[in-house]
C-alpha cells in the first residue's frame, strides 16, 4: 500500500493547479492520471481564457455576462469570486511561461468571444489550452510529488464518513493499487462520451464524477449539457467560436445569415446554447444542406488572417474535412462540448463527502449555471483548481490518518475477476454504442417527455446488459478492453443522471430546452438539481442558488 | 453522399512481451471510404473485429499526441493520417510501434527515455533578472518577440520525431529532437533568464550529435521543425560560447577547411576538431585510414574553380552579417 497526504486524481489543467497549490501547502502530493499529463483534454481547449483586464472592460461586466450566461443559474456569490480571480490568474500563469498572443504595444492580445460585452478573451493563437498546459506542466515539475501515470481510478474509499484513500489499477502492468490520502481531489474532466457527437476526446468518460458519486458524492445539474454550435461535419471536431470571434459568419443552404433572425443584436457570437438551437431550427425547417448541417464562412477574413489567428482550425479543416478555409466554407453541425453539471463543490472545492475535493469539468461549483460562456472554462480548471489543492491540502494538515485496509481492494478484485471469468457476455463496445445513439437521438439539444422517457428505458435495459458485460482480453499490459468494460460502467452512470435530471426539469433553462415547457419558470425551477446514487436509482433534490446583486431578467442577445 | 469503400488491408504488429517471445503482424480487413483516418480504422478493428488489440489514442484531432505510431514505415499520428493515399502508394497498411523505445503491448511503448531527455533540458522558465516579471501585471512581450519561438509552440510532445530520429537510435547522448526544439523555446524566451547556461550545457550534451538528416522535421505532425531549431541552437551556442566543444569547433574548421582549396583537408579537420590529443586518441583508426588512402596526409591543392568557392563564401558571409 503507498501512502501519500493528498491525492490528485486528474492531471489536466485542474488538477495540476490542484498539486501545485497542494506541494506549496507542504504536503506529500500524488497525482494519478489515466494519460501523461500532457495528454490531457484541458489541452483541446482552442479559443481562450476570460480576464476583463482591457481599459474598458470591468470585472463587473465580466460577472454580469456570466450570469447572464448561465440563465440565472449560476451562484452569484461563486461567479463573483470567480471574475476577481480573473486577472491574478492569467498573469500569474505568464509569469509561469505561457506564451500568450500579443498585441501591437506587448500587452495580451484579446479577442471578443459569444455572450461577452467586451473581447476579454485571452489567447495563444488557436491552441490556448494547449500553451497553458505546457506552462503549467513546466511549473509544476519544478516540484516535488509523485505522478501514477496511466493508472485509472478504480474507487474512492470512505469511512467513518471521510475519504481514506483510493484504488487503481496500474495499465502498464494491470496491477490493482492501494494508496491511502487523507484528502483527494477529483479532477478528471468531463463524461461527453456518454453522446456519440462529442468534441470530446474519447478519453472524457466522467470516471471520476461516476466513482465520487458512487462513494456518496452528490452531483449537481448534470442536465445541463453544453452542445457546440460548430463542430466538423463527420467527425464532431470542434471549431473553436474564436472563429466567429473573429469574424467568422454562418449561412444556410439559401446563402442566409440566419443569427439575424435568433440574436439580431450580436448575432453569430450570441451565447452558445441559442446558436446551437438557432443551427437545429434551420436544419428542422428545411434550411439546412442536405444531409443537414449549416456553413461557417471565414472566406471574407482574407489568408493571412485566417491562417495566423486560426492556425489549428486550418489545419483541422484541411486534414479532418479535406475543406481549406480560406476558400471554402466550413460544413459544421452542433455537438456535446461541456458539461455544466458535475460533483457540487462549494467555493473551495469541497463536496458533501469529508476530505473529498474537486475542480475543473469534473465539478460544479456552479459558476456556469445552465449554460457556460466561451473563456470561462480555462478560467474555471485554474481558479477552482487551485481553490480545491488548496482545500485539500488545509484539510490533510489537520485529519487523522488514513484507515485503509488491504480488504478494501477485495471487492474490486471480485468485480474485475468477474469480468473476464465470464465465458459468455456482452461487449463493452457494443454497450457504448447503444447508450451513445440513445444520449444523441432523445436526449440533444431539444427535449421532450416522450423523448426523455424512451431514452430512460433504453439506459436502464443497456444497463442491465452491462451486468453481464465480458472481458475477452486476457493480457495483463494495457488491456483496454477492460478499460473500455470500466469506462462505459462509469457513463451509464452519469447518461441515467442526467436523463432523470431533464426528465424532472419541466422548464427551458440556458441549455436544457424542453419542447414541451418551452419557457424558463423561475417561480418553481430557479433552483439546483442534486442527485445522490440509490438503490433505486438517481434520487434527486433541489437547493438554492445563491443570489447577491443580479435578479434574474429575459436573456436576449 | 455515400463515399465508396476501398479495401483496406491492415497488417498491424501484435505482440505482449510478457507472455509471447516474439512480435507478429495480423492481419485485417476492412472496408473503408479514403478520407478514414487510420486510428478510426484501428478503432473500428477495435470495435468490430478484435478488442484485444491495444494502443494509445485520445483526442483524435492532433492535440494531445498520444497516438504516434509508424505508418508505412513513417512516424506519425495515426489520427490525422488518411488512408486513401497509404494504400494508392502501398497497396496496404503496415503498423508498427514507435521505434526508439521498447514495446509494452502491440503499439504501446515506454517512453520513458523520451520524457527524461526531455526534462533534463530543464523546460521551465528561470526568470529573468535583468527583466524581472513586473508585479501584478503580464510580462510586456512584442509581436515580433513571440514569432521569434517560431512554430515550437506548437509541439504536443507525441514523440515522432523521437521515433524518427537515427541520432537517438545512435547515441543515448542525443536528447532528440523534441528536447532540443523545447530547448530553443527557453532559449529565445525574453523571459528567460538562463539563455547562456542552457547553451554553455547543451554544446557537451548532445547538440553537436545531430546528423541534419530532417526526418524529425518531415515526422513532425505539427509543423514545428526540429532540425532547423537544432541548427538555430548551434548557431546561438556558438554566438554565446564560442567554439568551446569539439562539435562546434568541427563545425567551423569545416567551413574554413573547404575555402581553403574547396576540398577537405582531412588531417587539418581533425587537428582542428580535436587538437592533438584528440588527434593521438584517433591515430590507430587514422593510420588504417591512410593506408587505403594516401592522400589523406597530404595537403590538399585548391580544386579547378577554386575562384568561384571564394566567391560563394563571400556571399554567405555577407549574408550572415545582414
Amino acid at each position: 500500500m503507498r501512502r501519500h497526504e493528498v491525492v490528485i486524481v486528474g492531471a489536466g489543467l485542474a488538477g495540476q493547479r490542484a498539486a501545485l497549490a497542494a506541494v506549496e501547502a507542504g504536503r506529500d502530493v500524488a497525482v494519478v492520471t489515466k494519460l501523461h499529463p500532457m495528454r490531457s483534454h484541458s489541452g483541446a481547449a482552442q479559443g481562450g481564457i476570460n480576464a476583463a483586464v482591457g481599459a474598458e472592460d470591468s470585472v463587473d461586466t465580466h460577472i454580469y455576462d456570466t450570469v447572464k450566461g448561465s440563465d440565472y443559474l449560476g451562484d452569484q456569490d461563486a461567479i463573483e469570486f470567480f471574475c476577481r480571480e480573473a486577472g491574478p490568474t492569467v498573469v500569474e500563469m505568464e509569469h509561469f511561461g505561457t506564451i500568450f498572443s500579443r498585441a501591437d504595444d506587448g500587452s495580451l492580445a484579446r479577442r471578443p468571444f459569444g455572450g461577452a460585452g467586451f473581447p476579454r478573451t485571452i489567447y495563444a493563437a488557436d491552441r490556448t489550452g494547449l500553451a497553458l498546459l505546457q506552462a503549467l506542466y513546466e511549473r509544476l515539475g519544478t516540484e516535488s510529488f509523485t505522478t501514477y501515470e496511466e493508472w485509472d481510478l478504480l474507487r474512492i474509499v470512505v469511512r467513518e464518513g471521510r475519504v481514506q484513500g483510493i484504488v487503481a489499477i496500474d495499465r502498464t502492468t494491470g496491477a490493482l493499487e492501494e494508496i491511502a490520502a487523507r484528502s483527494v481531489v477529483i479532477a478528471t474532466g468531463p463524461a461527453g462520451r456518454v453522446y456519440g457527437r462529442t468534441t470530446n476526446a474519447h478519453s472524457c468518460t466522467g470516471d471520476g464524477i461516476a466513482i465520487a458519486y458512487r462513494a456518496g458524492a452528490e452531483l449537481k445539474d448534470m442536465e445541463f449539457v453544453q452542445f457546440h454550435p460548430t463542430a466538423l461535419l463527420e467527425s464532431s471536431i470542434l471549431i473553436t467560436e474564436g472563429a466567429r470571434g473573429e469574424g467568422g459568419i454562418l449561412k444556410n443552404a439559401q446563402g442566409e445569415r440566419f443569427m439575424a433572425r435568433y440574436a439580431p443584436h450580436v448575432l453569430d457570437l450570441a451565447s452558445r446554447d441559442v446558436v446551437s438551437r438557432a443551427i437545429i431550427t434551420e436544419i428542422q425547417e428545411g434550411r439546412g444542406f442536405p444531409g443537414g448541417y449549416v456553413h461557417l464562412e471565414l472566406m471574407h477574413l482574407g489568408r493571412e488572417r485566417i491562417e495566423s489567428r486560426l492556425e489549428e482550425i486550418c489545419d483541422f479543416s484541411r486534414k479532418f474535412a479535406g475543406i481549406d478555409p480560406v476558400t471554402q466554407p466550413i460544413p459544421v453541425m452542433p455537438a456535446q462540448h461541456y458539461m455544466m453539471g458535475g460533483i457540487g463543490t462549494t467555493i473551495r472545492g469541497e463536496t458533501n463527502v469529508r476530505g473529498l475535493y474537486a475542480a475543473g469539468e469534473a465539478a460544479c461549483v456552479s459558476i456556469h449555471g445552465a449554460n457556460r460562456l466561451g473563456g470561462n472554462s480555462l478560467l474555471e480548471t485554474l481558479v477552482f483548481g487551485k481553490q480545491a489543492g488548496t482545500a485539500a491540502a488545509e484539510y490533510a494538515a489537520r485529519a487523522a490518518p488514513p484507515l485503509l485496509h488491504e480488504s478494501d481492494l477485495a471487492p474490486v478484485r471480485t468485480r474485475l475477476d468477474a469480468l473476464s471469468a465470464k465465458s459468455q457476455g456482452e461487449d463493452p463496445q457494443a454497450i457504448r454504442t447503444a447508450m451513445q445513439a440513445t444520449m444523441d437521438g432523445r436526449v440533444g439539444i431539444f427535449r421532450s417527455f416522450a423523448e426523455l422517457a424512451k431514452a430512460l428505458e433504453e439506459l436502464r435495459a443497456l444497463k442491465t446488459r452491462y451486468e453481464n458485460v465480458r472481458v475477452v482480453d486476457t493480457a495483463s499490459a494495457f488491456n483496454l478492453n477492460l478499460t473500455d468494460a470500466l469506462e462505459v460502467g462509469h457513463m451509464l452512470d452519469l447518461a441515467e443522471v442526467i436523463t432523470v435530471g431533464a426528465i424532472a426539469r419541466t422548464e427551458s433553462r440556458g441549455a436544457h430546452s424542453r419542447t414541451d415547457y418551452p419557457k424558463r419558470d423561475d417561480a418553481q425551477w430557479m433552483r439546483h438539481t442534486i442527485a445522490s446514487q440509490s438503490r433505486e436509482g438517481p434520487k434527486l433534490s433541489y437547493s438554492a442558488v445563491a443570489y447577491t446583486r443580479w435578479d434574474p431578467k429575459e436573456r436576449v442577445y | 453522399m455515400a463515399a465508396e469503400l476501398l479495401d483496406a488491408p491492415f497488417d498491424v504488429y501484435r505482440f505482449d512481451p510478457a507472455h509471447e517471445a516474439t512480435p507478429r503482424y495480423q492481419r485485417y480487413a476492412l472496408h473503408l471510404p479514403a478520407h478514414t483516418p487510420v486510428l478510426t480504422a484501428l478503432l473500428a478493428i477495435r470495435a468490430e473485429l478484435d478488442p484485444t488489440l491495444t494502443l494509445r489514442y485520445s483526442c483524435r484531432s492532433a492535440i494531445c499526441g498520444s497516438c504516434a505510431m509508424v505508418i508505412n514505415s513513417k512516424s506519425r499520428l495515426a489520427c490525422q493520417t488518411p488512408i486513401g493515399p497509404e494504400l494508392a502508394r502501398h497497396g496496404r497498411i503496415v503498423i508498427d510501434p514507435m521505434r526508439n523505445m521498447p514495446v509494452i503491448r502491440d503499439l504501446v511503448t515506454e517512453m520513458r527515455s523520451f520524457w527524461t531527455n526531455y526534462h533534463r533540458i530543464e523546460p521551465h522558465l528561470k526568470p529573468n533578472r535583468a527583466r524581472p516579471p513586473p508585479e501584478g501585471k503580464p510580462n510586456p512581450m512584442t509581436p515580433a518577440e513571440v514569432a521569434r519561438f517560431q512554430e515550437t509552440p506548437r509541439c504536443i510532445s507525441c514523440a515522432a520525431c523521437y521515433s524518427a530520429c537515427p541520432a537517438v537510435e545512435a547515441d543515448p547522448m542525443f536528447p532528440g529532437p523534441m528536447a532540443l526544439a523545447k530547448l530553443y523555446r527557453f532559449v529565445v524566451d525574453p523571459r528567460d533568464g538562463a539563455t547562456n547556461e542552457r547553451l554553455a550545457r547543451i554544446q557537451p550534451e548532445g547538440l553537436w550529435l545531430c546528423l541534419r538528416c530532417h526526418l524529425c522535421t518531415e515526422a513532425c505532425p505539427k509543423g514545428v521543425r526540429p532540425s532547423e531549431r537544432i541548427m538555430d541552437l548551434k548557431e546561438l551556442a556558438i554566438a554565446s560560447q564560442g567554439a568551446t566543444d569539439p562539435g562546434s569547433r568541427h563545425a567551423l574548421a569545416f567551413k574554413e577547411n573547404i575555402r581553403e582549396a574547396g576540398v577537405l583537408n582531412e588531417l587539418k579537420l581533425v587537428r582542428q576538431t580535436s587538437g592533438l590529443p584528440g588527434m593521438a586518441a584517433q591515430l590507430g583508426q587514422g593510420l588504417r585510414l591512410a593506408a587505403k588512402k594516401r592522400e589523406i596526409l597530404k595537403r590538399p591543392k585548391p580544386i579547378e574553380g577554386h575562384a568561384e568557392v571564394e566567391k560563394l563564401y563571400e556571399i554567405l558571409d555577407r549574408e550572415e552579417e545582414r
